[in-house]
């Protein structure tokens, strides 16, 4: 019996095109549904999750002087050869890096440098915005590296990109595990 | 002077209509690909203006300044004929559509119609059946084989789909007794003509939607196989012009499916001006259509002359003798 009904049930569906029906009923939810798009980059912007490991930076001690004291670990641990550094002794006898240059075309970004610094002085950041025309201006030297925001500093943000035309957009920061991608994603 | 303010009056209804209808394409592009964005859990456009408003204005400007392509071995007389012959006959059918009554603009009594001809239904599927030559010289004037075959397709489904098309609405001129869209609004006033003729507005409007080929018969410029089609060697203003007609075609379909089967301007239950219930209706309609262009996917060629022969003409003849036994 139930089988007939079943069978007839699904008659009228075919005859009343419920298929069709079904699939504009779909199309109608999702209308209204939350777009997943995210507008990058003059709304909104990927904040990173606080373990991402973006552009370097150099940090500096709490009297203003570079931590690193060049002793090029960082160059020897590096594996694909991208840190250069060379040292000097500054006036107070310290050892210095003269020239600290981080190939970043080169850098696989797998923040061995970080491990193997013995004076914590170079870390990974979340800055993941320095796309370039030329290779060459990817190079980057030891002022610049000291210049480009920490992790601290930005509490995790991420910096203004080259093209923005509002400054300071970030993503609300009230996601401290960084971006969501699945936010508004419906699944089943 | 009374010929003359007549003939002003007319002169402006006709300028005032065909500005509309040419720059209808523009909310129209950009309702639509608002509605397939936020369909698929995009936005659409963003950029241009407050929500993209402005993106069919940039649209318009980028074709107006593009290259005016011809290809080298093209027809070049019918390839710049074919664009105004698929445009001219929406615009045409706009002179026997009615959009209401009468308004009284300074004491004057003024029709909102250019013309109430007794015959409007004969001359509108006439002039709609004229469509299909630009499409058809466009697609052969290209001499590309992605446009010979749109064009090939067009033909064919034009034809097929007219034909159930004409027998559809001969339910709704019985029950009105008249070709005129005038006196078939007006014998609806107490009761829509869709509940009286639920297969012949069936009929119609898929029909309709073959003969505006949208989606899911868009098979003249599928642009998955076809490249785009019948335009496919189009490019600038006149690839715009073949866009203002489909859009025009689309309007001009759902205006149609108004008039015959949902009581033109007579509202229900809500006590609306005429003319709003009739745009509101007819952008249900329009609406309609985005939403199944974005729902369905595209049927087979043969499907398409299946549903065409075998099904839609079979159920208007069925239609055109149960209204004939029922209201006889």
């Amino acid at each position: 019996m139930s089988r007939a009904l079943d069978k007839a049930g699904r008659w009228i569906g075919w005859a009343f095109f419920a298929d069709l029906a079904n699939g504009l009923a779909l199309t109608f939810g999702y209308m209204f549904s939350r777009p997943v798009t995210m507008q990058y980059p003059d709304k909104e912007k990927w904040l990173p999750y606080s373990r991402y490991r973006g552009h370097h930076f150099l940090k500096r001690d709490d009297e203003g002087e570079i931590k690193c004291v060049a002793c090029e670990l960082c160059a020897r641990i590096c594996p694909c050869d991208c840190i250069e550094v060379v040292p000097y002794e500054d006036e107070k006898g310290n050892r210095r890096p003269a020239k600290f240059e981080i190939d970043t075309a080169r850098c696989l970004f797998c923040g061995l440098c970080e491990d193997a610094c013995p004076a914590d002085a170079i870390a990974l950041g979340q800055q993941y915005e320095f796309s370039s025309f030329s290779s060459r201006d990817l190079v980057i030297g030891r002022d610049d590296l000291l210049a480009k925001p920490g992790k601290a500093m930005t509490g995790g943000g991420v910096v203004a990109a080259r093209l923005n035309t509002e400054r300071d957009v970030l993503v609300e920061a009230s996601e401290p595990r960084g971006y969501n991608w699945w936010r508004n994603i419906r699944r089943k | 002077m009374e010929l003359i303010v007549a003939l002003g009056v007319i002169v402006f209804k006709v300028a005032l209509l065909i500005a509309i209808l040419l720059l209808l394409p523009l909310p129209l592009t950009w309702l639509e690909r608002k509605i397939a964005g936020h369909m698929q859990q995009r936005m659409g456009p963003m950029r241009v203006g407050w929500h993209g408003l402005l993106q069919p204005v940039a649209d318009g400007i980028k074709l107006l300044t593009k290259e005016d392509h011809i290809p080298a071995e093209a027809d070049r007389f019918l390839f710049k004929l074919a664009p105004i012959l698929a445009l001219a006959p929406p615009f045409v059918v706009f002179a026997a559509i009615p959009f209401g009554e009468t308004v009284s603009v300074l004491g004057n009594e003024i029709t909102l119609y250019i013309s109430n001809l007794n015959v409007a239904l004969l001359f509108v599927f006439a002039v709609i059946g004229l469509e299909v030559y630009g499409v058809i010289f466009g697609g052969w004037a290209a001499n590309s084989k992605y446009a010979v075959l749109g064009s090939l397709r067009t033909c064919a489904q034009m034809i097929s789909y007219e034909i159930p098309m004409g027998f559809a609405v001969i339910g709704v001129v019985m029950l009105a007794q008249s070709m005129s869209l005038l006196d078939i609004v007006r014998a609806q006033t107490d009761v829509w003509n869709v509940v009286y003729q639920p297969i012949g507005f069936f009929v119609f409007f898929v029909a309709g939607l073959a003969e505006a080929q949208r989606i899911p018969f868009d098979l003249a410029e599928a642009e998955g196989d076809l490249g785009a089609g019948f335009h496919t060697e189009y490019s600038g203003i006149r690839f715009a012009l073949f866009m203002v007609s489909e859009y025009v075609v689309m309007v001009l379909v759902s205006v149609l499916t108004v008039i015959l089967f949902f009581g033109g301007w007579n509202g229900v239950l809500i006590p609306l001006p005429p003319l709003l219930w009739f745009l509101l209706k007819v952008a249900f309609f329009v609406y309609l259509f985005m939403w199944f262009r974005f729902t369905f996917p595209r049927y087979r060629y043969d499907q398409l002359m299946a549903i065409g022969w075998k099904v839609l003409l079979p159920l208007s003849l069925a239609n055109i003798i149960i209204s004939g036994v029922v209201f006889s």
